[in-house]
């Protein structure tokens, strides 16, 4: 009888030692984060990025739809008119104000949508702590350089 | 015109007058027919075929164009059958061949006719492959509009309105076939005093405004319906804001005033309303230097300083001057002060006491008016004395050329130039400033059948014109009617209309945006609110049992006296700005003990006060403004800058009272406006919800009788010497639309339009004087001295020097000092 416990407990061990011995060999699916990158879908929706064509020229034609899609009022635009010598945009109109408040989106991605250059996306970065509330506001310049540090993460 | 014909339209009986085109039935009816070309307020053209229809015909159904069509008694039309639609998304297809898709750098983008209807009507796909049509896309047509002629879809609105209202073809269609282009006229710029309004015709984005380019999205913008204040025809506007800011301005239809027409002044100089200038917070004056304080210590301090000069000199010391240029409550909230709490009449305004006036305006701009779809002016025979509505009141301008043109109206004019509206071959009688009663003199005489037989033509042309007339309104302005001679020039006008006829009538008109208002709220040194004389019985005991105190029956010292007055101690100023008009007043202003401007920026007077309060303008708190025609509008707020702590004028004189030991039953613009009702009985029951948006006239039965003119005569009238050895040419002066001024100044954009510091005579004074068009000169008067370029052009009379007030840099108050006729001489410099 203890015998047959004894042997029953070893067997249910082995069987335990056998799931530990059988994941020993596999990779973890844990990530170091902060000190690793952990995996992001393709369509995540991060911090939003406003993008350039490859001639350097700004996409964002200020033409406020993304404003207008906007269903949480998050996104303020104010254009203004290209200098025709030196154009921030191709055509007559560009923005002059282009301003993200990141306390107010809900990463629904209908500024994306309703973009007809494809100029703001929604990029993956998620870390986006900050210590005041002003700098939550993402202003042009900081949308259109998209790696600038200005996210602090705790190192520990 | 009463009677009516019936017609079917989609199955259903509609009864309408006869001649209405059938794209108007339809709107009647409910239906909707899209449209490019056709509009309510333009002569049908035809020629954008978006709106055709089936109609049942002797020959079976036909397609027809329902904007050209009229309606026919037992008409048979369809307008949903598979057959229109296919033709409505057929010509959208078309439409669209050439039209470039950039609606989202397009302003009109959001209430563009062609969006609606494309995706109302449209086939919802495109089949086009091949590229587009390429054409000048930023293209200034002026300085105020933008022209994009790939966006145009050639429907004429712009060209017919410049036509058909403003009497300017500067605009015209220009190739063949798919080349077709709208273009300016010989490279010249549209400079129609309404050509803004073509932006608002405009069905598509082709026409855009340069001023509001980009500033604005349909969508995001707050409208406020208001009124325009740069002159006194008081257009409806609707104001677009967005963060605190004036974006843009659009008309706004009142069929009594303006139609849905506004000027380019009106629609485009409102920069200064965001001007980063503006007076933010009050001053006073410490150490000779003017420092910003709180409030309270300002309204302390005058408060403090008043007691003290009313003590000391009497309240006659104390003077007020407020503006044409501010709302009813403003006026009324400083006359009150004035006559309850300082206890003086002391209170005027630029053209106020010194000009010769009549109370009640206009009989009413519809008189006047031919609109598209309307019955003729009632009026037959205009007289402008003195008066150039093309200048100084554009509206006016545009709906008197209507009524020339397709109302019959006869114009005759009077008038120091040979102003614009004289292209219409009316009647031109010239006279040299001081002359004016002289002429209203010889025109009476011509119509009495008294003149001298030898009498020039057009004074015969023009009385005869006026015997003929049934019913003829005499318009003469403040310019006419200033000084000593002011009297005689109302007066010979009102005898010219008596003698002319039962249909003769006079109005006098004032050019700032609320100078009828001022006047009705009192702001005149012998006029109580509601311009009762000060010893009026009823009027006195009224306003004392509601202001709760003794009215002085002392008459006032007039605009011009208080500034050239040694007795005044203290003056209020209220948006008006005194220094610039004469170096005399310039220097008493600062020898003044207390000198109050109360005012939107820091002025040249408001550098010489001694607190400077910081005011609330139009488009920033609620308030009335009264028109020529008597019509009382509302201008609501429409911005606030959250930093500036401007308050509104009755608010500042509500807080000062109090300190003075007067409390004062105001608690928002809305309750001045009540007591308004109260105070003037031509008001009653005008209060703020009683307005609406389309304003209510006053009655003029209520206003007091005019000094009983019947009984004064003419005398004192003599050919004045004009012109002198030294001084040999006589200065004329007036409004001009573009001026230097401050409320158009600092709209950037229109800088070019802006009239230049010149002075402008005829040719052949200039070949006389050895000057050209360009000349430098120095125009020297007995008073003062001023820098100009000459300018030449034969509307200048010989012997007269055209020089507008207010130009830039140069005020011509520098060579009148205060006076209203001055001799000039014209020196090389």
């Amino acid at each position: 009888m203890e015998l047959g416990e004894f042997l029953k407990g070893a067997a249910e061990i082995g069987k335990a030692m056998g799931v530990t011995l059988k994941h020993l060999g596999q990779k973890p699916v844990t990530v170091e984060f902060p000190h690793e990158d952990i995996p992001i879908y393709p369509r995540f929706r991060g911090r939003h990025e406003l993008r350039r064509y490859a001639n350097g020229l700004e996409r964002c034609i200020g033409c406020c739809l993304c404003e207008a899609a906007c269903p949480t009022e998050a996104i303020y635009v104010e254009a203004a008119e290209n200098d025709p010598d030196a154009p921030l945009s191709p055509g007559e109109r560009h923005a002059k104000v282009y301003e993200l408040n990141l306390l107010r989106c809900v990463f629904c991605g209908d500024c994306e949508e309703a973009c007809p250059t494809e100029a703001i996306v929604l990029g993956h970065d998620f870390a986006m702590a900050n210590y005041e509330r002003k700098d939550f506001v993402l202003t042009k310049e900081e949308l259109l350089n998209p790696g600038m540090p200005k996210v602090i993460i705790r190192p520990e | 015109m009463t009677d009516n014909v019936t017609l079917t339209i989609n199955e259903e009986e509609v009864s309408v007058p006869a001649r209405t085109l059938l794209v108007d039935a339809a709107r009647m009816a409910g239906v909707e027919i899209p449209v490019f070309c056709s509009h309510p307020k333009l002569d049908p053209v035809g020629c954008c075929r978006m709106c055709l229809v089936e109609v049942d015909g002797p020959r079976g159904t036909a397609m027809m164009a329902s904007c050209t069509m009229p309606v026919g008694d037992g008409m048979v039309v369809r307008t949903d059958t598979e057959q229109v639609r296919t033709v409505q998304e057929a010509n959208l297809a078309f439409i669209l061949l050439n039209h470039p898709l950039d609606c989202p750098i397009c302003d009109k983008g959001g209430e563009c006719p062609l969006q609606d209807q494309t995706m109302r009507f449209g086939p919802g796909i495109s089949q086009l492959i091949e590229p587009k049509r390429l054409a000048k896309k930023h293209y200034d047509i002026s300085d105020t509009i933008v022209l994009d002629q790939e966006r145009c879809v050639l429907c004429w609105r712009c060209i017919r309105y410049l036509e058909e209202w403003e009497d300017k073809p500067q605009l015209g269609l220009f190739e063949r076939g798919n080349d077709t282009i709208v273009d300016i006229q010989d490279g010249r710029p549209v400079d129609a005093k309404t050509s803004g309004n073509i932006i608002d015709l405009c069905p598509v984005g082709a026409l855009t405004n340069r001023v509001a380019r980009f500033a604005y999205r349909p969508w995001e913008i707050e409208r406020t319906p208001s009124v325009c204040m740069h002159c006194s025809v008081g257009c409806n506007v609707r104001l677009d804001s967005r963060t605190h800011q004036l974006r843009r301005i659009v008309g706004r239809e009142n069929m009594q005033v303006n139609d849905q027409w506004i000027c380019d002044k009106g629609r485009f100089a409102h920069a200064w309303v965001n001007d980063e200038n503006r007076l933010a917070t009050p001053q006073l004056r410490k150490n000779g230097k003017l420092v910003p304080v709180q409030w309270s210590e300002a309204l302390a301090y005058i408060a403090n300083r008043l007691t003290g000069i009313k003590e000391k000199y009497g309240a006659d010391s104390i003077g007020a001057i407020g503006s044409g240029k501010i709302s009813n409550e403003s006026n009324y909230a400083l006359q009150r002060f004035m006559r309850a709490v300082i206890g003086t009449n002391n209170i005027d305004h630029r053209d106020g006491g010194e000009v010769a006036a009549l109370p009640t305006g206009l009989p009413a701009l519809t008189e006047l008016m031919k609109p598209q779809y309307g019955p003729d002016p009632e009026v037959d025979t205009v007289v402008l004395f003195g008066l150039d509505p093309s200048e100084e009141l554009p509206i006016l301008d545009l709906h008197l050329k209507r009524a020339i043109l397709r109302g019959g109206v006869k114009l005759i004019i009077a008038h120091a130039r040979k102003i614009e509206l004289t292209r219409y071959g009316g009647p031109y009688l010239a006279y040299l400033p001081g002359g004016e009663s002289l002429l209203v003199s010889r025109l009476l005489q011509a119509v009495q059948g008294t003149a001298l037989s030898d009498e020039e033509p057009a004074i015969q042309a023009a009385a005869k014109l006026l015997k003929e007339s049934e019913s003829s309104l005499i318009v003469y302005g403040p310019m006419a009617a200033r000084g000593e001679n002011g009297p005689g020039v109302r007066d010979g006008l009102e005898q010219l209309a008596q003698a002319v006829g039962e249909g003769a009538r006079v109005a006098y008109v004032g050019l700032d945006g609320n100078a009828q208002g001022c006047r009705d709220m009192g702001v005149l040194p012998d006029g109580l609110p509601g311009q009762f004389p000060l010893d009026d019985g009823d009027a006195r005991s009224r306003l004392e049992a509601l202001w709760g105190c003794e009215l002085s029956t002392f008459p006032g010292y007039t605009y011009k006296q208080m500034l050239d007055s040694q007795e005044m101690r203290a003056l209020f100023v209220n948006g008006a700005n005194p220094a610039t008009e004469s170096p005399d007043w310039s220097a008493s202003l600062e020898e003044l003990e207390l000198l109050v401007v109360t005012d939107l920026l820091p002025t040249e007077t408001a550098q010489k006060a001694d607190v400077v309060l910081p005011a609330q303008g139009w488009a920033e708190s609620d308030g009335t403004y009264t028109n020529l025609e008597r019509r009382v509008q509302r201008a609501p707020k429409a911005v606030t800058d959250p930093k500036s702590r401007a308050a509104p004028d009755w608010m500042i004189f509500t807080h000062l009272a109090k300190q003075m030991g007067t409390h004062w039953p105001f608690s928002d613009a809305h309750s001045v406006t009540a007591e308004i009702t109260r105070a003037v009985p031509a008001y009653a029951g005008l209060t703020w919800e009683a307005l609406g948006d389309q304003g209510r006239q006053w009655d003029s039965d209520s206003a007091p009788v005019s000094g009983a003119s019947a009984g004064r005569t003419l005398d004192g009238i003599s050919e004045t010497a004009f012109g002198d050895a030294e001084y040999p040419l006589n200065l004329v002066t007036g409004t001009v639309l573009y001026d230097g001024g401050t409320l158009f100044s600092l709209t950037e954009q229109m800088h070019g339009m802006a009239h230049g510091a010149t002075v402008t005579l005829n040719p052949a004074d200039a070949a006389e004087f050895g000057l050209d068009a360009g000349s430098a000169v120095t125009v020297r008067s007995e008073q003062g001295n001023l820098d100009l370029t000459v300018a030449v052009d034969a509307q200048v009379q010989a012997g007269c020097a055209w020089i507008p007030e207010s130009l830039p840099g140069a005020p011509v108050g520098a060579l009148l000092n205060g006076s209203f006729t001055q001799r000039v001489k014209i020196e090389r410099r």
